[in-house]
Order: structure tokens, then C-alpha cells, then sequence
């Protein structure tokens, strides 16, 4: 059985952001390595500003207030959750480049790497999941 | 059954529950049994689940009032 899981979170919105960090989480909270790969809108979710306002679905709004509720954790508590449990973030550097960002627009800890980082890592990873 | 820890996560969402739970045991030592109570439904699934995968054992679990009641021992 493969102790590895690899996500590749391509979507910046906030539902995206919690599908991919709850997932990530307990799966590195279950003994398992994780990396996430972030790329084109998915750097939203790791970039210093924007991981701070990340928007729900046009008209899901109101689900704002069943965040609350439920007392869902925010995104940027669960995202230093991840990179404490020992989740490896890597942004994309191509799309980095398409966006003229670099390593400091993004929260600490990150790496930097392209697609054959990530494929290297995944082929032995199960499963591996995209957002 | 000898309780070494109790882990209260009542009121807390997926995946805190999971994160703390798994937390907890590693303040723990093999053999001892870690106490987790939960209001998470979904947690009915999800600690059993996540003990599996660590090897752990769920030696009970119960519901009293709405909260889900775990006994981890840990492997």
C-alpha cells in the first residue's frame, strides 16, 4: 500500500481550498506523505494575500454563513494545520512565470518546482487526486 | 479500561477531529488508551477509518446524547 498521496489543486476559489487542505490534512494526520502541487488558479490558495480572501461560487454566498456554523477551520489555519502535519507545497514555476509572481508572493515553506517534480513524486503515489 | 488521555473535539468539523485525534496519540505510548469524543457525524466513519490506516484498535465506541464516544488503544 502506497504511504504516499499526491493532490494537484488547479482551481483558486474557496471551496476548491477546502476540498484540497481537508483532504491533504488527513491524510497527513493518517500517516501519510503528501504533496500538493499548485498550479495556474491554485497559487491562490498558498499566495500571502489572496489565500485571505479566496471567493465562494457566484450565488453560493449564503454558505457562509454554514461555514460558520458547522465551525469549518479558515483556510489559512488549515493551511498552516497541513504544513505543520509535514504536507509538502510546491508552486508551479511555469505559471509563476505566466503571472510574474515569485517565491516571495507566497507563504513560508514552499518549494518551487515544474510538472516533472511532481510526476516524479507521484508515480508511486495512491491515490492521486486533483482539484 | 484504563483512559491515559481524553481528547475533547466536540463541536469541531472535519478535519479537526482527525488532526487532534491523531495528535493526541502521539502523546501517547503504546498500549494506552486515548479517550475522543466527537459531535462530528461524519466521525462515526472517519476515526474507525483513521485508526485502521494507523494500525490502532478502537476497542469501544458508543453514542450518549449526541456525542460519539472512542476508545483508541493505541498500536
Amino acid at each position: 500500500m502506497s504511504k504516499k498521496v499526491a493532490i494537484i489543486a488547479a482551481n483558486g476559489g474557496m471551496f476548491d481550498a477546502y476540498k484540497v487542505f481537508n483532504i491533504a490534512t488527513a491524510a497527513a494526520a493518517s500517516d501519510k506523505e503528501v504533496q500538493i502541487f499548485f498550479t495556474f488558479e491554485g497559487l491562490n490558495l498558498i499566495h500571502k494575500q489572496a489565500m485571505h480572501g479566496l471567493e465562494m461560487p457566484a450565488g453560493k454566498e449564503h454558505f457562509a454563513e454554514g461555514f460558520e456554523k458547522a465551525n469549518v477551520p479558515a483556510i489559512p489555519q488549515l493551511v498552516e494545520m497541513a504544513q505543520e502535519l509535514g504536507v509538502t507545497f510546491i508552486a508551479c514555476q511555469m505559471t509563476m512565470d505566466v503571472m510574474g509572481l515569485t517565491k516571495e508572493d507566497f507563504i513560508d515553506g514552499i518549494e518551487v518546482g515544474g510538472a516533472v517534480t511532481f510526476l516524479e513524486y507521484a508515480k508511486d503515489a495512491a491515490p492521486t487526486l486533483t482539484f | 479500561m484504563k483512559i491515559k488521555k481524553t481528547l475533547d473535539a466536540k463541536g469541531l468539523a472535519c478535519p479537526m477531529p482527525i488532526v487532534k485525534t491523531k495528535r493526541a496519540i502521539d502523546e501517547i505510548n503504546t498500549g494506552e488508551v486515548l479517550e475522543v469524543l466527537v459531535t462530528d457525524k461524519g466521525a462515526e466513519n472517519d476515526i474507525p477509518a483513521w485508526a485502521k490506516s494507523g494500525g490502532h484498535t478502537v476497542i469501544e465506541q458508543k453514542t450518549e446524547e449526541d456525542v460519539l464516544y472512542f476508545y483508541i488503544q493505541k498500536v
